[in-house]
């Protein structure tokens, strides 16, 4: 593949914590090498389904440096953490050690810890557990899973079908229909950083959790529920991870373990899993089928569509499907029915992968429009411009903002769109390859919730924001950064920024891309307020133009000031609060009061297909986004670079493997889970609509992260199609499927 | 932890001496890169570790002798990749090598220590309970009945059908490599091509090396053959992958017709593969992509796909065809 130089400088002010990740002197709970520290290591199933007969851990006792062998037997008190769509705080109801029941492989049967990660491991792997296995379902074709209607497990609205006119009527009297079915695989987030604890109590019998986490109020309060403490005694620490990408969007089965053995060995503990552990006592992006069928008049305005979605849950709890939430948003369908099942199966209970239920959703419903262009013979990209949707198809309200025709326009004229021709196979390259070109789009709930943000100025200069969020990498303190130091005058590098600290502001879980929507808005507001209060008591310099908040706060000679702002997303009561801070997710969207709140993005992809080996390239990728103003270009660019990024391995890379006989996930490792390299990427190309969305938040915010993968999976499909004439339905394509 | 002792010889006869006087268990440690993983997973447990890597002029790479090319077993992948000799006279060699790992992987492993990489199947690195006849002689052979797509079609057995993983093993079979190996009972040369054994009914015995055995160094005999070859890798991904198929080709051509033709296969087999057959079709012949195909269909006579990896015979044919045309433009 040809090197592209991409490392261009770029616009914006560059990540606040970049030079710290560099070097390597940010500090992850995994680098923590406090005085005293204990090492912890976990003890996986080696069976899928049944119960613990016996367990043996004289062996693993005998090790040397061995503190702890924590079994079901012995941990004494533990209490559940529930499950965080059900009430609780955990990704999963299942909270190993608390039976002998074993309810998917590689669930934690034993925690040893020891001085040393040798010793640890080493005991572990000497733990002798004798099982009672039970028949098991492994994956969603088992003869024994059974699809439940989501709408009858689950009978709360918004899990409910969605239902518009009369899709099967307009179906069956429309002149040309479509009806294709479409396959996705379970898949694991992998972020760089593999979920760590540390544990520590001090004196008072107060507890620190220091755990890469998207939601330490949540790990806070559900900790304390299992240890039976007040949440008062609990701070959870959470400053920096290493990528989440919903892996840590809650509370983790294993944390309050790890100060179970803190508290009985009054040292430190450590647990740092290991990745294979990662893929099967931390959540996952669920298997899903799909089927999709399309129905549209001669002229091309689509009637009505239907789809159907199954996904894979675990047998403990009901994880939704909100698949059909966005595709019912895509177009400007009158006729349309969603409807979700799960399939339970034995694992642990997959979660919230990045575009959760979008990517897969989309790629099945774009993938399907893309047949109907052809069954039309229309152009994809005119097909999508003529079946805009003017308000939500499924409330009648406004969209709070739209610009995806726009995404459309703007992506076609920075791809070359209109040179494409039409006919599949019909473009070629010069070495023979080839080439396809492909569209679709993508859409993503603009999501926002309550938030409490304080700012506080020393005369120093220096600026200290605290604010509910947790930086994921994906830029929020840069965009923090770059708000205040705005808004006060003030250098970037004088502004501090608390974040994923539960003693510093109450931590939301942070996910669904709301995370800027959610803390922009009140550090904003806080940040005003300071420059108000600021100018109230700076006397004669208030009125200087241009003036510092350190210029007013040096002229009022006060040591510091500070200013407090809540927020809270449109039509959310006064008592969202109470679940805010009590750690319970309190977001809001996309349906609000008066309008309905999504980000769109449109993406052009280019595939290139050798005529021999079959090998799929994907030289250049354009996304245009509207996510309403950009508020900080570099990150957001990064994000969308990113999500082309996570499509691409998605359409083309990804598969958790399962050997149905034995459960559990086969390629459990970085050298065999095919994650995209360096070497896979072409060129990205990324511009943004940058219209504020000011009906949603004043500073007009929409969220990115999420929806800037959603859609690039259909647009390489798609591209296949276009080059070869071969539809392929299920994912990732793989090199098999084109010999 | 599990203890377990370290030595450090500084000579090969010290170092075999060594391994000699250990109880069984011992294993002689190089680079590191795939003993250690193995260690880590409970595949590999030895009793005893002999470092071999302070032995001096182990890792020279001596290209004085016009008849062979002498590659010292601790020269590091990378170090080999790069050296002017064997860009110019076995760029197929560097390329297998530069298709490997990942750099910080090529800077660490020797290349005595890659040829004798252990396999990547998932059942063999797994959790003990995986049946693997490989790593619990007797247990059966999961992947037969489970997830096979990256297995082998060539070479396999009722007890093992595990690929061979590595690439410069590949490379240094069709150039007729062959290693020069030390062990308490003297020294002795096994060819390449011949130290990996076919699995049969013993998957776990993998290499006619002894125990105690240690590769000290490669040789290559050097001629005009090497010259126009090329390593053709196809995988999963364009970096950081093991070869799904991947063809070692060199062709030397009079006027328009084969003189001399290597081809040898990665990635489809239980070992690195010589297609000898499919060579011997090609002498004489104009080398155009209909005879290369030929040849290439040639190589993978008698191939026994499984449940998921049938796609590697046409992909293999494909590849190899490929790698014989990119090796005719060299020529």
């Amino acid at each position: 593949m040809a090197t592209t130089i991409k490392n261009t400088p770029r616009a914006g002010t560059e990540r606040v914590d970049a030079h710290d990740k560099v070097r390597g002197a940010t500090r992850y709970a995994a680098d923590d090498v406090r005085p005293g520290l204990l090492h912890a290591a976990l003890v996986p199933s080696r069976i899928a389904r049944g119960r613990i007969a016996g367990i043996d851990t004289a062996a693993a006792q005998r090790v040397r440096g061995v503190r702890a062998v924590l079994t079901h037997e012995n941990v004494g008190a533990l209490d559940s953490g529930g499950f965080l769509m059900g009430g609780g705080f955990g990704f999963q109801s299942v909270y190993p050690l608390r039976s002998a029941q074993i309810a998917y492989r590689g669930q934690s049967v034993a925690m040893v810890v020891a001085d040393t990660l040798e010793a640890a491991r080493e005991a572990a792997a000497l733990v002798a557990v004798a099982y009672e296995a039970a028949p098991f379902v492994a994956t969603l074709d088992a003869p024994d899973a059974e699809p439940l209607a989501q709408t009858a497990v689950l009978p709360q609205p918004m899990f409910a079908d969605r239902r518009v006119g009369d899709p099967e009527g307009a179906l069956a009297g429309a002149a040309v229909t479509v009806d294709l079915r479409y396959t996705l695989p379970a898949q694991h987030q992998n972020p760089m950083e593999i979920i760590a604890t540390v544990a520590e109590w001090d004196g008072e019998g107060v507890l620190t959790v220091h755990e890469p986490t998207q939601n330490a109020e949540g790990v806070r309060h559900g900790v304390a529920k299992q240890l039976g403490l007040d949440a008062a005694r609990v701070r959870v620490l959470s400053p920096s991870l290493g990528g989440g990408f919903g892996q840590k969007n809650s509370l983790q089965s294993h944390t309050a373990l790890v100060a179970i053995a803190a508290r009985m060995l009054g040292r430190p503990v450590k647990l740092v899993m290991t990745r294979a552990q990662l893929f099967h006592n931390a959540s996952f992006r669920p298997a899903s089928r799909h089927r999709v069928r399309l129905g549209a008049d001669r002229h091309g305005r689509l009637l009505a569509a239907i789809h159907e979605i199954d996904q894979q849950t675990s047998r403990h709890d009901l994880f939704p499907s909100m698949g059909t939430e966005i595709t019912s948003r895509l177009y400007g369908i009158q006729n349309f029915l969603g409807q979700e099942r799960l399939v339970r199966t034995d694992v642990q209970t997959p979660g919230y992968m990045r575009a959760p239920f979008e990517h897969p959703a989309a790629f099945a419903f774009e993938c399907a429009i893309d047949e109907m262009a052809y069954a039309l013979d229309r152009d994809p990209v005119a097909l999508r411009l003529a079946n805009d949707a003017a308000a939500d198809p499924l409330t009648g309200k406004p969209f709070s903002s739209r610009h995806v025709a726009e995404c459309l326009v703007k992506g076609s004229e920075m791809f070359g769109w209109a040179r494409r021709t039409m006919a599949p196979g019909s473009m070629r390259a010069p070495d023979g390859s080839q080439v396809g070109w492909g569209v679709a789009i993508g859409t993503y709930k603009a999501a926002m919730a309550p938030a409490i943000a304080t700012v506080r100025l020393r005369s120093n200069g220096t600026v200290r924001v605290a604010v509910g969020g947790h930086e994921m990498g994906q830029g929020m303190r840069t965009a923090i950064a770059v708000t205040v130091a705005r808004a006060l005058g003030a250098p970037v590098a004088a502004v501090e920024i608390l974040l994923g600290d539960t003693t510093a502001a109450p931590q939301h879980l942070t996910a669904g891309s709301w995370g800027t929507a959610t803390a922009l808005p009140p550090v904003q507001e806080a940040a005003q307020r300071l420059m108000d209060d600021l100018r109230l008591h700076a006397g004669a310099a208030a009125g200087e133009a241009g003036v510092t908040a350190l210029a007013l706060l040096r002229a009022s000679g006060r040591p510091f000031a500070e200013a407090e702002s809540r927020r809270r997303a449109p039509g959310q009561p006064e008592q969202v609060f109470g679940r805010l801070t009590g750690g319970l997710p309190a977001a809001a969207g996309p349906v609000y009061p008066d309008f309905v709140g999504f980000s769109f993005i449109a993406h052009f992809v280019e595939v290139r297909i050798e005529p021999t080996t079959r090998r799929i390239r994907v030289p250049r990728v354009v996304s245009v986004a509207d996510c309403g103003i950009v508020a900080s270009p570099r990150t957001a660019r990064s994000q969308v670079e990113g999500g082309v990024v996570w499509g691409i391995g998605a359409a083309l890379r990804e598969v958790s493997e399962v050997d149905a006989r034995y459960g559990g996930f086969l390629n459990a490792d970085l050298a065999e889970y095919v994650l995209p390299v360096a070497a896979d990427i072409g060129r990205i190309e990324v511009d943004f609509v940058g219209r504020p969305d000011t009906r949603l938040n004043a500073l007009g915010v929409k969220g990115l992260g999420e929806v800037a993968m959603v859609g690039v999976a259909p647009a390489i499909v798609n591209a296949v199609f276009h080059a070869t004439g071969k539809r392929l339905r299920r994912l990732p394509l793989m090199l098999e499927d084109l010999l | 932890m599990r203890d377990l002792a370290y030595l450090r010889p500084r000579s090969t006869g010290e170092a075999v001496q060594l391994f000699a006087r250990q109880p069984i268990g011992a294993r002689y440690f190089a680079g590191g890169t795939t003993l250690f993983d193995l260690m880590k997973l409970g595949v590999e447990a030895p009793a005893t570790v002999i470092d071999v890597t302070r032995i001096e002029g182990l890792a020279n790479i001596d290209a004085s002798e016009r008849g062979e090319l002498r590659i010292g077993a601790l020269a590091a992948m990378s170090e080999v990749a790069e050296h002017a000799v064997v860009l110019r006279e076995f760029p197929a060699l560097s390329e297998s090598l530069w298709q490997a790992a990942s750099q910080q992987l090529r800077n660490m492993a020797t290349v005595g220590g890659n040829l004798l990489q252990r396999t990547r199947c998932a059942y063999f690195r797994g959790s003990p309970e995986f049946a693997c006849n490989k790593r619990q002689p007797g247990s059966g052979c999961a992947a037969l009945g489970g997830q096979n797509r990256g297995h082998a079609v060539l070479g396999g057995s009722e007890a093992c059908v595990a690929v061979y993983p590595g690439d410069m093993a590949v490379a240094l079979t069709a150039f007729d490599a062959v290693v020069d190996t030390l062990s308490p009972r003297g020294e002795r040369t096994v060819p390449v091509r011949e130290l990996q054994r076919a699995p049969g009914a013993t998957p776990h015995l993998e290499t006619v090396l002894a125990a105690d055995e240690l590769i000290v160094r490669i040789r290559i005999p050097r001629g005009p053959v090497g010259r126009a070859s090329t390593y053709h890798k196809v995988r999963d991904r364009e970096s950081y992958a093991f070869a799904l198929a991947s063809a070692a080709v060199a062709v030397q051509l009079q006027g328009q017709r084969v003189a001399d033709a290597r081809i040898a296969l990665g990635g489809v087999a239980t070992r690195p593969w010589r297609a000898t057959e499919a060579e011997r079709s090609l002498r004489g012949l104009p080398l155009t992509r209909a005879a290369a195909r030929r040849a290439a269909e040639l190589a993978f006579t008698g191939a026994q796909p499984l449940e998921h990896n049938a796609f590697k015979v046409a992909l293999g044919i494909e590849t190899v065809t490929d790698a014989l045309m990119l090796a005719k433009d060299r020529s």
